[in-house]
């Protein structure tokens, strides 16, 4: 069974993810409700990036130290910690950060974002950065269950 | 709130969680500075990310103009794609 760490670590992040796309969107074209609806969806993702934060930073602390990570080190496969688990974990501290700038630059700027273009675009790369940003970290977390799965599978726990 | 200082701010803290990440693997000492802040290296790092994001922002606000500028978030996507970078060819390396 998933242990519900991981899995609140997983869900919220890419529910927080899918929030700075929303962002996005709303400022591609924006007007007085969609920027209102781009803090909403902001607020969002970085209160769901923060938790994710505390549930997988708890899960990784209490859990995958003293039951994962020796597997996946026996194995062949222990690249996988040493290269993908230090990027991600080390990586993912870019994003809590990244999404308060982002959250803070929106209630900032708020309506004159409609004609500061300088604003609107920092804000949707911003946005943008966060989403590619986390789907690449989310890519290295399903490497690191399939390094662990290729290690079980070795014989090694 | 300067907009300018917190983008720099931001900027900085990235870079600056880049650094400490890698001198955090080539210093032991260091490691155990970092673990002691809240029982694991990664805790220490996270915590103290916090705290140099606050007080950069506090620096930068009352020294700098705020005056935000395309330009401003362009240095910060740099930094976040070259500290990025910098952790993955770190970790590799040190494999």
């Amino acid at each position: 069974m998933v242990n519900p760490l991981i899995f609140m670590h997983a869900i919220l992040a890419e529910i927080g993810l899918f929030a700075f796309l929303w962002v996005l969107v709303e400022l591609l074209n924006p007007t007085e409700t969609r920027i209102e609806r781009a803090k909403i969806a902001a607020s969002i993702g970085a209160v769901c990036l923060l938790t994710a934060w505390l549930a997988g930073g708890f899960y990784y602390v209490e859990v995958y130290g003293s039951a994962i990570k020796p597997v996946i080190k026996a194995s062949e496969a222990k690249w996988v910690h040493s290269i993908v688990m230090e990027v991600k974990e080390h990586v993912f501290l870019f994003l809590p950060i990244l999404a308060l700038l982002i959250v803070a630059l929106l209630h900032k700027f708020d309506k004159e974002i409609i004609k500061n273009k300088d604003a609107r675009v920092s804000i949707i790369l911003l946005a943008g950065l966060v989403f590619l940003l986390g789907f690449s970290i989310a890519g290295m977390g399903a490497v690191i269950s399939s390094g662990y799965r290729f290690a079980l599978e070795s014989g090694l726990a | 709130m300067n907009p300018k200082a917190l983008t720099r701010a931001t900027a900085m803290t990235i870079a600056w969680v880049a650094v400490v990440t890698i001198c955090s693997e080539l210093s032991s000492t260091f490691k155990e500075l970092l673990a002691s802040i809240g029982g694991h290296h990664w805790i220490g790092k996270s915590v103290l990310s916090l705290v140099v994001f606050g007080v950069l922002y506090g620096v930068f606000a009352m020294f700098g103009n705020d005056r935000f500028s395309l330009r401003d978030t362009s240095w910060l996507i740099a930094t976040v794609v070259l500290s990025g970078l910098a952790i993955v060819i770190f970790y590799v390396v040190h494999f």
